[in-house]
This record gives C-alpha cells, sequence and structure tokens, in this order.
C-alpha cells in the first residue's frame, strides 16, 4: 500500500524549501553572517583536509594515474620527445657559441693584422684520397677564394689553399709534412724555414747558423711575394726547445703551434694582404703566471725543558 | 528520546561528512568519483518515513553547502536534497515492491543521485555559474550514478544498522 502522506509532511516540506531558498537568498545578497558561516566552517575543516591530503595523497596519486593511465603514457612519450629536442637544441647551441667565440678571435686577429678575411666553416676534415694532413671549407670559387690563399683562426696560423672548387676549397694544413712556411722570430727578427711534421710540432731551421733561438721565442710568418701563400705577421708558434746542434751548419728548433688543428670550426681565408707589414703587432701575449699561494711558518722555540727527577738536594740526607 | 536521535544522527552524519572530505575527496577517482555523503543520506532517506526523509536531505544539505568545495550558494543542497530525500521516502516508503527488494533500492538511490547532480548543475547553471561543457558534464553525473551502483550496495547495510541503531527499526542487515 503506497503511503500518501499528510498535510503535517507536505508543510514539512513546503517549510524546509522555504528555509532553503530564504538561505539562498541571504547568500546570494551577500548577508555577512552566512558568508563568516561558510568561512568559518572552512577554517575548521582546513586542517582536517591538510591532513588527510597528507596522508592519502599517494593513494589518490595512484588512482589517479590507473585512471589516467594512456593519458600518463602519451604525456610521458611527449615530454621524452620535447626532452630529446631540448637536448639537441642545446648541444646546437654550444656549438654554435664556440663557433661564435671562433670567428670572434678570427676577425679580432684579422682586424689587428689588418687582412681582408672571408670567414669559412670547416666542413669536413682530412681527406680519404692521401695521408695529407687538410681540412674542406665551406668556400670557394663562388666567394673569389683561390689557390695559395692563407688561412688563419683565432690563435694564428691554419694553413694555404690548395684546391679550390665551386663553393668548397681543400686547405693543407700546416702540420702536414710537405708544408713549408718562412718564419722569422719575433723581435729579433731572424728568419728560417718551419716544416709540418704530421702533428702538433714542426721543425725551425736558422737560415743563419750564427742565429740564436732561445726556448719561448715566438714564430711569425715572413711573408711571401704579394701575400701569396703567406701574408705577413701571422702568428706561428712558440719554440720549445732547442737541441744542442754544435757543429751543424744550421740551428734547429722544435716549435709548437699556437693553433688547436684538431678544434678547427670557423677559419678565415685572407683575400688581400696587409697594406703594411704589421710586423710583431699579432704577438699573442704571454699567459699570466697564476699566482701562488705563499705559505709561512713560525717555528718559535719551545721553553727550557725542566729535569723531571728529584733534585740533588732533595736526596741528600 | 527526540533530543538523543538527532545528536546521534548529526554524529553519524559528522562522521561520513568527515570520511567524503578526507579520503573520498582526496582520491581523483575516474568519471568525477562518487559522494559517499551523498549516497549514505540518500540511502538514510531511503529508510526513512518522508518527514524523516525531507528534514535529513535538508540538513545534509546544509553539510554539502558549508562543504570548503562548494562553489553554490548557502541554501542549495538543502533546497535539492530535502526535495529528493522525501521525494524518495515517499516513493519507497510506500511501495512494498522497493520495500523488500534490497537491489532495487540501489538501483533507486542511484537515479536519486543521479537526479541531484543533474539539478544541482542546472540550478548554478541558471544562477549563471560556468558550469562546464556538456560532455564532460555528462561524464560527472553518468560517472556518479555508476559509481553509486557499485558502492551503494556496501553503504546501504551500514547505514541500515545505523538506522536500526537510533530509530529501532531496521531493514536489508
Amino acid at each position: 500500500m503506497r503511503y500518501g502522506g499528510d498535510n503535517r509532511s507536505r508543510l514539512l516540506l513546503v517549510t524546509l524549501i522555504v528555509t532553503s531558498l530564504f538561505l539562498i537568498t541571504l547568500d546570494l545578497r551577500g548577508v555577512s553572517l552566512i558568508t563568516g558561516l561558510r568561512h568559518g566552517t572552512q577554517s575548521v575543516m582546513g586542517p582536517f583536509q591538510r591532513a588527510a591530503s597528507s596522508a592519502f595523497s599517494p593513494v589518490g596519486n595512484f588512482f589517479s594515474e590507473i585512471a589516467h593511465l594512456g593519458r600518463t603514457h602519451a604525456e610521458l612519450k611527449s615530454l621524452e620527445a620535447q626532452n630529446s629536442q631540448l637536448r639537441s637544441t642545446l648541444i646546437d647551441r654550444k656549438n654554435i657559441e664556440t663557433q661564435i667565440k671562433q670567428l670572434k678571435s678570427v676577425l679580432n686577429l684579422a682586424g689587428n693584422g689588418g687582412y681582408k678575411v672571408v670567414n669559412a666553416k670547416v666542413i669536413s676534415q682530412g681527406t680519404s684520397a692521401s695521408f695529407s694532413q687538410s681540412i674542406t671549407i665551406d668556400v670557394g670559387a663562388n666567394a673569389h677564394i683561390t689557390r695559395d690563399m692563407t688561412v688563419i683562426c683565432g690563435d694564428g696560423l691554419v694553413g694555404v689553399v690548395k684546391e679550390v672548387y665551386a663553393s668548397t676549397a681543400l686547405v693543407i694544413l700546416e702540420s702536414d709534412p710537405s708544408f713549408r712556411v718562412g718564419v722569422r722570430i719575433a723581435g729579433s727578427q731572424e728568419i728560417g724555414i718551419l716544416s709540418g711534421q704530421g702533428t702538433d710540432r714542426a721543425i725551425l731551421q736558422m737560415l743563419d747558423s750564427q742565429s740564436t733561438v732561445k726556448v719561448g721565442d715566438v714564430l711569425l710568418a715572413r711573408g711571401s711575394e704579394g701575400g701569396k701563400p703567406f701574408v705577413p705577421g701571422v702568428p706561428i708558434g712558440t719554440v720549445t726547445s732547442v737541441p744542442n746542434s754544435a757543429g751543424s751548419v744550421s740551428q734547429l728548433a722544435d716549435v709548437q703551434f699556437f693553433t688547436h688543428l684538431h678544434t678547427l670550426g670557423i677559419v678565415a681565408v685572407v683575400v688581400s694582404p696587409p697594406v703594411s707589414d704589421p710586423r710583431d703587432a699579432l704577438v699573442p701575449p704571454k699567459p699570466l703566471p697564476t699566482p701562488m699561494p705563499t705559505v709561512t711558518i713560525y717555528v718559535m722555540p719551545s721553553p727550557t725543558p725542566v729535569p723531571s727527577g728529584p733534585s740533588p738536594s732533595a736526596t741528600k740526607k | 528520546m527526540y533530543t538523543r536521535r538527532s545528536v546521534n544522527t548529526v554524529a553519524i552524519f559528522l562522521i561520513v561528512y568527515l570520511a567524503q572530505i578526507m579520503i573520498i575527496d582526496q582520491v581523483h577517482l575516474p568519471f568525477g568519483g562518487f559522494s559517499i555523503f551523498l549516497i549514505f543520506t540518500l540511502c538514510w532517506s531511503a529508510l526513512s518515513t518522508p518527514e524523516v526523509g525531507a528534514i535529513t536531505g535538508f540538513f545534509a544539505g546544509l553539510f554539502l553547502d558549508f562543504a570548503p568545495s562548494s562553489n553554490g550558494p548557502i541554501g542549495q543542497w538543502a533546497l535539492i536534497l530535502s526535495a529528493i530525500g522525501f521525494g524518495i521516502a515517499f516513493l519507497r516508503y510506500g511501495d512494498d515492491s522497493l520495500r523488500s527488494n534490497p537491489l532495487s533500492l540501489v538501483v533507486f538511490v542511484a537515479a536519486a543521485v543521479v537526479v541531484a547532480v543533474t539539478v544541482y548543475i542546472a540550478f548554478n547553471a541558471l544562477l549563471g555559474t560556468d558550469v562546464g561543457r556538456v560532455a564532460q558534464l555528462l561524464r560527472t553525473v553518468l560517472g556518479n550514478g555508476l559509481w553509486t551502483l557499485a558502492i551503494a550496495p556496501f553503504v546501504l547495510p551500514a547505514a541500515s544498522r545505523l538506522h536500526q541503531a537510533v530509530f529501532e527499526t531496521g531493514e536489508f542487515q
């Protein structure tokens, strides 16, 4: 049998509905008592919620992960792809920063020497066609590059253009065993011939047997007629050792190149020699000695030792 | 007698309310999850007379209105639940087939939850509150209904035992 309800229950329902509507009206009108009650409740519940949140958040996250498994996996894939792209961008950026540094350095050298240069990027190192030490640069005949032009970088001489193609050129490095360059010693201006040895070192042979070479001497390119194949004043290397060559026809010395030939990125081809010889203007500054901390130890004399044994007077009775 | 019943009922609802905001609300369940407080309230109302159902709904609605997560005006849930509490008790109390069948009561409660949530959303929309996209709302409403179908069979025996303890009558134990 269905319960039909009576007037009392209907009256109660109407009263509750009217009360609810009254509360809604008060709240919507912004009565401070209602708003204060809500704020009070939330203040009381806040600590409970915070405690529960810290206790149940791992469980909540677990359920959330299950619920969004597909989405999480997709997000993970997307983030991995983004991460990979960012890593690639970072490597590119570092590469570009290094190239900018090299470019600034070479432009600085060219500016100080008064050389007119065309910048180039090294696009390959070495060649499989021969055992010669060479690089390929991304400028060629279309940039008015011709054979026997000097190639420099920020540290000094790199080599000489050996072959020119439409958009590339082959540069023979100064370390190549067939490489020869006329040099002079900065300061004394004594001259010699530097020969590549296939490594980052070379052999200097002075033309005058009476020349005096000492360790630390800086070698600069002597320069050729018309600036080809060598423009004058380009730094090449520094003397690292002078073997005892008593009785030999000419003085020999070991030379360390300034240029790090394995890390070449940006180079410059000198297309026009300087108006005047820069002489020793491009000699790299000597590195400043690193100050060594001085440790001073003061030794203080120890006090005169006191005899620990009994005094003679004490032993005599 | 009346005071003792009221105090006991308020204490029970307060515990369920705390369980709702401290546990259930912290677990991010799919499809909008469920409200154990709403399910318990409607179960309680369904086990009561229409007068008690309406009063239960009203005060339970006030609990929800004062909840930190509530975004409607105070009195909104009270209005909805007093009407639905009265309705579910009225329909169930006079229908012998519903009274004797716990499964039908579960379905009844699930339907009442769907109606309550739908009316709440509609009320918010009428008041100009941004209620979100229709697809999202449908998902939430239906999700609540399905969750209630899954949870109510566990809540109903507990509600029935407590109801019996308070009012000294019991069903579906």
